[in-house]
């Protein structure tokens, strides 16, 4: 019998605001952080996205000139999360990070303020571990937009079958840049309006930013939450469309179904980027699933698609619904739109939770599913 | 954390202008080759028909050729084979030219087609696709070549597989001009041990 493991703490700092539970009470508002953004740096022409006013953190980091503006995000995030819970620096700890683009910003931008090679993540990562003395070297893990939800996968395997850790940290981040914003464009994936997952009128989707890290252990904690069942499968169709009959996801989330005992999830935490085929795509794998009724949501309505953040970001408030018992809306929906029925959340309720189900998916056709349950 | 009920299958390397297997050599070029022009010819060499291989960054085309080869030598991919990758610059070949596209003086623009490269599980996609492998996939990025990491993850990865373990992993460092790939296939059987020390042996081989 392997260890179990758990998520003991949580962090997020958000355009919403720092606090993972000053993020829940945000959603429990009904607040959104896509807003109509006019930025230069960003993008020609006005778009939508959920963008973070990082300037009245930015003296909490100790010589913040030396750090970008994602490191000094991503420190403040990790900083939290381990005052909070005085987690040890120790070489027992593993710290993982996890980001689809990093410091890409600095990338070829005239603008910069860092030398080109601060864009290599191993320098990131290696700037974060000078700022805290952390004994390990930083795991790096870049894979698309379920980096987040993968690199809390990774984490628990490493804490599983490998005795050389007790404890993990797992932090994830990113940020808007020109050099996604131009991309997604280019793609035609942007949303001329705030972005409404799984809905009839979905035209694409919002991009945020967000940094997150949790704690991870194999000793529960009175509010842990624990790790019950992980899928991951590649959709081995298309690098970068969503496969038609959701088979990557199907698979991961029938593996994370089974390694969970076969239970019923009491809500879906789903990816819901708010483009036509991937929400469509879900729809599909959650009908095959036998899901279709399990009460479902996407947060991008609230705090955009934040790319590898966004599975660490989506669940770490998936645990803080399971501790309220309570459902959040999903933000952006009026309209069924999906050829398989869901069971889209619009209204707040506060019902008895114990279970839910994450998953995100990304280009290159990779999908992640897992299960979280309360202990 | 060594354990020896899991060994190496098979392996391939692509290192200056030389494309070896198992040990063998499978191709050698000129060192003065453009790299783009040496992957194209061991593509010609494996004499397959896949167009999207033209369509492909530097960073998947070497991918694409060592995983070829590796299930030449060692047998079709079952479908639950895990890829667990590691490299240095990550996408650097494809966001360097996105980068560019946008930022240049005259008529910045992103191209879709670049900007779908700018993610290193993209070539762990690719052979998804080209060898129906619906599976884990797993992209680290590191200083250097990593085996003291490499061999117990990969450990753990086959032990918690259910069923047909296996992973197809390895280190895939690509720039403009150099290619510094070892790319090897895990299985309950091999002919070499997956041990860090022998994985150290192969990086090195053909220096000797």
């Amino acid at each position: 019998m392997r260890d179990q493991v758990y998520i003991i703490g949580d962090e997020v700092i958000s355009p919403l605001g720092a606090g993972s539970e000053l993020n829940f009470q945000r959603l429990r508002d009904g607040h959104t952080a896509i807003a109509p953004v006019v930025d230069a740096n960003l993008c020609d022409h006005p778009i939508y996205a959920a963008q973070m006013d990082d300037a009245p953190w930015h003296h909490l980091v100790k010589d913040a000139r030396h750090y970008t503006r994602l490191e000094r995000l991503s420190i403040l995030v990790l900083q939290r999360l381990i005052d909070k819970h005085d987690i040890p620096l120790d070489n027992e700890t593993l710290v993982i990070l996890s980001t689809t683009k990093g410091n890409i910003s600095l990338l070829g931008n005239p603008e910069s303020a860092f030398p080109q090679q601060r864009a290599n993540l191993t320098a990131m990562a290696e700037a974060i571990r000078r700022y805290f003395g952390f004994e390990n070297p930083l795991l790096t893990l870049s894979n698309a937009c379920i980096s987040g939800a993968l690199a809390i996968s990774v984490a628990r395997r490493l804490l599983r079958y490998n005795s050389r850790y007790k404890r993990a940290i797992v932090a994830g981040g990113d940020e808007l840049s020109r050099f996604v914003v131009s991309g997604f464009d280019a793609f035609q994936a942007l949303a001329d309006g705030p972005c409404r997952p799984f809905d009839r009128d979905r035209k694409g989707l919002n991009l945020g930013e967000a940094v997150v890290a949790v704690y991870l252990s194999t000793t529960p904690t009175q509010d842990a939450v624990e790790i019950l069942g992980v899928g991951s499968s590649n959709d081995a169709n298309h690098i970068s469309g969503p496969s038609r009959t959701g088979e990557g996801l199907y698979l991961s989330i029938q593996e994370a179904t089974h390694e969970a005992g076969n239970i019923t999830p009491d809500f879906i935490s789903a990816h819901g980027t708010a483009t036509p085929y991937n929400d469509e795509m879900e729809s599909i794998a959650f009908q095959r699933c036998g899901l279709s009724a399990v009460p479902t949501h996407s947060l991008k309505g609230y705090f955009g698609h934040t790319l590898g953040a966004s599975g660490l970001l989506e669940t770490v408030m998936a645990i803080h619904s399971l501790k309220n018992n309570e459902l959040i809306p999903s933000h952006g929906f009026a309209h069924p739109g999906t050829s398989q029925p869901l069971n889209i959340i619009t209204q707040r309720a506060a019902q008895p939770l114990s279970t839910f189900l994450k998953t995100a998916s990304g280009f290159g056709g990779c999908n992640i599913a897992m299960m979280i349950q309360k202990v | 954390m060594e354990r020896s009920n899991y060994g190496i299958r098979s392996y391939c390397s692509i290192r200056g202008r030389s494309v070896r297997v198992d040990g063998n050599s499978f191709l050698t070029a000129d060192p003065a080759m453009p790299l783009g022009d040496f992957l194209k010819s061991a593509y010609r060499k494996l004499a397959i028909d896949y167009p999207k291989f033209h369509k492909m960054d530097g960073l998947c085309k070497a991918i694409f050729v060592a995983a070829e080869l590796i299930a030449r030598a060692s047998g079709p991919y079952k479908r639950h084979t895990a890829l667990v990758f590691a490299n240095r610059s990550s996408s650097y070949l494809s966001d360097s030219r996105h980068a560019h596209d946008i930022f240049r003086p005259d008529d910045p623009q992103a191209s879709p087609a670049t900007f779908v490269y700018t993610l290193p599980n993209i070539a762990m996609g690719e052979i998804s696709i080209r060898h129906q492998l619906q599976s884990e996939n797993v992209f680290f990025i590191f200083d250097s070549y990593l085996p003291e990491f490499m061999v117990p993850y990969v450990h753990a990865t086959l032990d918690g597989q259910q069923s047909g373990k296996g992973v197809l992993c390895g280190w895939t460092e690509v720039t403009e001009e150099t290619c510094d790939l070892l790319l090897y296939r895990i299985g309950t059987s091999g002919k070499l041990a997956h041990s860090i020390a022998q994985l150290k042996k192969l990086y090195n081989e053909e220096d000797e």
